[in-house]
């Protein structure tokens, strides 16, 4: 690389690391997003691995867990009832968002060498026991909150079970942390259907890998489980075949669509985040399938880098097909299996990628300036 | 204020269930009727701001979407189960009991 642009020229990237390991939290924006365009640039995986070692290194301890007990109140996060390491509880909505959170945390330090969801290890706190008759469980930006479902109704007007009971909400509401840290997506309409979108991806994902189980083995369905056996319905979605995850005379129709031709406009449902997400869903259903093995690997991998790396808070659709694209392309080469099989996904789901080509060249502005910004010595743009 | 009709919409949560009943509060059980309309009254809800939703929202809160209908017009609330300020739950339980009760009949 004969041309010097931007900070690369004049920091070597062991002090950029450092800067983004040990600086204020501004230097450490800074620097890291110096060290993803120089990864950009040098393109490959190499690089790439060289970055998530800087940035991900431990920072605090391992997994670090806590579970409250709201007792069906509303106050969080209500009383501590297990810390880690601390034995099994008698009550097994507190184990299963223990064993929930870990699973979760597993997946993303083991696979994607991510140390929790703000990769610096932060504590995973999950309430149980929200309310009473409380059908949902959320992530309050804090922590992991989830109700017991129809437990104060007679059996047989239940429809939901408590929502601990399905590993892959605990990956949901975990993985709303993640991309809360990163692409920050907003939640309103694609951008919003996108955020929902990962956090089914990486929730099916942290089951995927708990139960060892291929893109054929697995079910792909979200929310096993959690519907009782009053409703006609294996679980919430599917992504395999969304819009078939129930069909019920009370609960209605699985309202998602799979492909851009079914896209749902709507005011509620923040502009149908929960079911517009149908369609990225199924795309990464047909990514994963079509590669074959492991969906956290591959697949999961594209999807974990344009997550953190490229997404930003008002991405749509078509930017997280490109995004992804590209991302093959630098982790597994243009035109790489992997490549194609993310190009198939998107196409399926009425998306055409674009783009593929080299990344767009690092901001201009000059060696001396980026270093002022990055010193805070200059105000930032 | 004479309560002709409310449309009580809920939509959003994990589960993204959607569902709208239109109630009547004459077709209500009296004792029913008369709680939620004292409610209503209590909560001065024509007077309620339009919106009472935390932003940005939070992912997977449910959305209720609230309108009273009377004679003189109508008037709408946007809330979330956590971001609703605590004199609203109550209205919301009453109102989330009626719409499962109505979802359960059709059955």
């Amino acid at each position: 690389m004969h041309k010097h642009s931007g900070i690369n020229c004049f920091i070597p990237p062991h002090i950029l690391k450092n800067i983004a390991t040990k600086g204020t939290e501004s230097q450490k924006v800074l620097a890291i997003d110096t060290l993803k365009i120089s990864a950009q640039m040098r393109g490959r995986r190499q690089a790439l691995a060289d970055f998530s070692a800087a940035t991900f290194r431990v920072a605090a301890g391992g997994k670090d867990r806590i579970v409250y007990d709201a007792k069906n109140g509303s106050s969080l996060p209500g009383a501590i009832v297990r810390r880690e390491g601390e034995a099994a509880s008698a009550d097994v909505a507190v184990n299963e968002a223990y064993d929930g959170s870990g699973v979760t945390y597993d997946l993303y330090n083991d696979v994607y060498k991510r140390n929790s969801i703000d990769a610096s290890g932060m504590r995973l706190d999950s309430t149980v026991h929200y309310r009473t008759g409380y059908d949902n469980a959320f992530w309050d930006g804090e922590q992991m909150v989830y109700g017991d479902g129809d437990e104060n109704l007679p059996v047989d007007e239940r429809l939901f079970n408590r929502f601990t009971i399905a590993l892959d909400v605990i990956g949901h509401e975990l993985t709303h942390g993640v991309t809360q840290f990163e692409a920050k997506l907003t939640y309103f309409q694609q951008p919003g259907a996108l955020n929902e979108s990962m956090s089914d991806v990486f929730g099916s994902l942290v089951k995927q890998y708990q139960l060892a189980q291929t893109a054929a083995q697995a079910d792909w369905i979200i929310g096993a489980g959690l519907l009782t056996a009053n409703v006609n319905g294996v679980g919430i979605r599917s992504m395999k075949a969304p819009g078939t995850a129930y069909d019920d005379p009370v609960l209605g129709k699985d309202p998602q669509p799979a492909h851009m031709k079914d896209y749902v406009t709507t005011i509620s449902d923040n502009g149908g985040v929960h079911i517009n997400s149908g369609i990225p869903n199924h795309a990464f259903y047909i990514t994963a399938v079509e590669l074959g093995g492991n969906a956290w690997e591959r697949a999961g991998q594209i999807w974990y880098v344009t997550l953190k790396d490229k997404l930003t808070a008002d991405s749509k659709f078509q930017d997280c097909a490109n995004l992804t694209y590209q991302v093959a392309g630098e982790l597994f080469g243009a035109g790489s299996i992997e490549q194609q099989a993310v190009k198939k996904g998107w196409a399926e789901v009425g998306l055409t990628v674009a783009g593929g080509g080299p990344p767009p060249p690092p901001e201009p502005g000059g060696c001396l300036a980026a270093l002022l910004r990055l010193l805070g010595a200059a105000p930032s743009r | 204020m004479k309560v002709e009709r409310i449309t009580f919409e809920r939509s959003g949560g994990f589960a993204g269930m959607h569902n709208v009943v239109n109630i009547d509060p004459r077709d209500l059980p009296k004792e029913q009727a008369e709680a939620l309309l004292e409610r209503l009254d209590e909560l001065d809800f024509d007077k309620l701001p339009a919106q009472a939703m935390k932003k940005p929202s939070m992912p997977d809160e449910i959305t209720y979407r609230i309108t009273v209908e009377t004679k003189d017009g109508e008037h709408t609330v946007v809330t979330g189960d956590t971001s609703a300020p605590e004199e609203m739950q109550e209205l919301i339980q009453m109102l989330s009991r009626i719409a499962r009760k109505q979802a359960q009949n059709k059955k």
